[in-house]
């Protein structure tokens, strides 16, 4: 498994001019907006793996790791692990981001930034989470559109949810959630994956190319 | 005999229109087979059903004396792979694919591989999407024997090569056939390749196996012979295995050539090629 890892970061690194294009012109867009700077490396981290299946799916690469020695299984979990690794590095290159932007300015809010980084890395899990086993049934195309089509339907049944919800009552949840968001955050994320994972797995064991 | 691998009962349906099977296969090791037939006949379907990138829906494939679905990846290990349009994502390079692999195959060797690649003459660093045709097969031939593979599976290798290349590339198949232990199927439709250097010819058409023999048995004893209409009458017809009706004569496929041209003194019997063998089992009236 370890060797398909490394052929996505690989796969990346070799594209690496085209990643660090896309990231500065994502950050001097971003420059206005401080709190919005953070979330741009794990946005780009996002884009950039997608390619990745891009690439599987031009090359028909998924038939020639099938016979490889490794299975099924750990082709996906595979996939997983190395969009992973590129989170860690997108957070690493957002620390240094932010600890530069701290050199220039004084009243920066680490506590507010770290509120956001958490939310968007989450934000992002939850699209991946959505978005793997999309691409492994329908491939990258379609799966992209299903995930437009699976944001915008989870966009409407949670705003239906909470319309129907009478806020005033909710205060308990809303007071447990900041107090302890660092931690249910991260659990969310985790579970996300887990199931997401199970489900890749479940489509990519049936699949033939 | 050993057997590298074993097919029994195989079905593997894709749709109403084409199914593979039901089939029986046995590839003895130590030779190199050649699979041929026409496009669209199953050779890439039966390769794939054998690799598990299709899952079959009936049947035993057992490579090495072991069952696939039992003991995948151990078999893999001993297994090289050349297939038709389906390798590396072409933004990696010869080097990028020698740091993968010694992460996937235990008896990976580098050494080996980038001997291989000095010896084809492949940029290292350069990615595949770069390379020329004849290149990337060349690449994707010395991939697919840097681990020690016992087996070959090769779909189509030698197709949109030059025949230089070609040339290169069958001698190294022959090099790697020298060891004993060492099996190739070879799936093909440029059969003079096979001519040069299959042991056995396995001939599927529609998905089932219409002849399987050795080259010799085919080459020495099939033979084909060119009739007029009134000639045509006079052949009895279990002397043939088919013929085929051209604008001015008649075409006839015999398993027997030297009975055949005793019994019938007058006619010309020729030699046959493994491409006249598959244009009259396909296109020509079959009788068996």
């Amino acid at each position: 498994m370890l060797g398909l890892v490394k052929k996505d970061l690989l796969m990346i690194k070799g594209n690496i001019r085209q990643v660090i294009l896309f990231l500065v012109v994502f950050l001097i867009l971003a420059f206005q907006e401080n709190n919005i700077i953070v979330i741009v490396p794990v946005f780009v981290s996002m884009m950039v793996f997608i390619t990745t299946f891009s690439y599987d799916e031009y090359n028909k690469w998924d038939a020639y790791a099938i016979s490889l020695p490794v299975s099924r299984k750990n082709i996906v979990k595979a996939k997983y692990v190395a969009s992973i690794i590129l989170w860690a590095i997108a957070l690493l290159v957002t620390v240094v981001i932010t600890g530069i932007m701290g050199l220039f300015e004084q009243n920066i809010n680490y506590f507010e930034m770290f509120g956001m980084i958490l939310g968007c890395v989450f934000s992002i899990v939850l699209l991946e989470a959505i978005m793997f086993p999309l691409i492994f049934k329908f491939g990258v195309e379609k799966g992209r559109i299903g995930l437009f089509v699976g944001v915008f339907a989870i966009a409407g049944l949670l705003g239906f949810i909470f319309t129907g919800i009478d806020l005033e009552n909710a205060t308990g949840f809303i007071e447990i959630f900041n107090k302890y968001y660092y931690i249910l955050i991260p659990l969310a994320a985790v579970i996300l994956l887990v199931i997401s994972y199970f489900v890749s797995k479940k489509i990519y064991l049936k699949k033939e190319f | 005999m050993n057997k590298a691998i074993e097919i029994k009962n195989l079905v593997k349906r894709y749709d109403d229109n084409f199914q593979l099977g039901e089939l029986n296969l046995d590839i003895p090791s130590g030779e190199i087979i050649g699979l041929i037939g026409e496009n669209g006949a199953g050779k890439t379907t039966l390769i794939k059903s054998i690799l598990d990138i299709l899952r079959i829906n009936k049947g035993e494939i057992k490579i090495f004396g072991k069952n696939i679905k039992s003991y995948e990846t151990l078999i893999k290990e001993d297994i090289g792979v050349v297939l038709d349009n389906t390798f590396f994502p072409e933004v990696l390079n010869a080097k990028d694919i020698d740091s993968v692999m010694k992460s996937i195959y235990k008896s990976w060797d580098s050494k080996l591989y980038y001997t291989y690649l000095k010896e084809f003459n492949i940029p290292v660093t350069s990615i595949i999407k770069k390379l020329s045709k004849g290149m990337r097969k060349k690449l994707e031939i010395a991939t697919a024997l840097a681990h020690h593979p016992k087996l070959l599976i090769l779909d189509e290798p030698t197709s949109g090569l030059d025949p230089v290349v070609r040339n290169e590339v069958l001698d190294i198949f022959l090099k790697f056939i020298a060891d004993d232990e060492h099996t190739i199927l070879f799936s093909t439709h440029i059969t003079s390749d096979l001519e040069h250097i299959a042991d056995e010819i396995v001939f599927i058409d529609k998905g089932k196996v219409l002849i399987n023999k050795t080259r010799d048995e085919i080459l020495d004893n099939y033979g084909i012979l060119k009739c007029n209409l009134d000639e045509f009458a006079k052949i009895d017809k279990s002397d043939y295995m088919a013929y085929k009706k051209n604008k001015y004569n008649y075409e006839i496929l015999v398993s027997d050539r030297n009975k055949v041209s005793k019994k019938y003194k007058n006619m010309v019997v020729d030699k046959i090629t493994l491409e006249d063998l598959m244009v009259l089992m396909i296109k020509g009236d079959k009788i068996c």
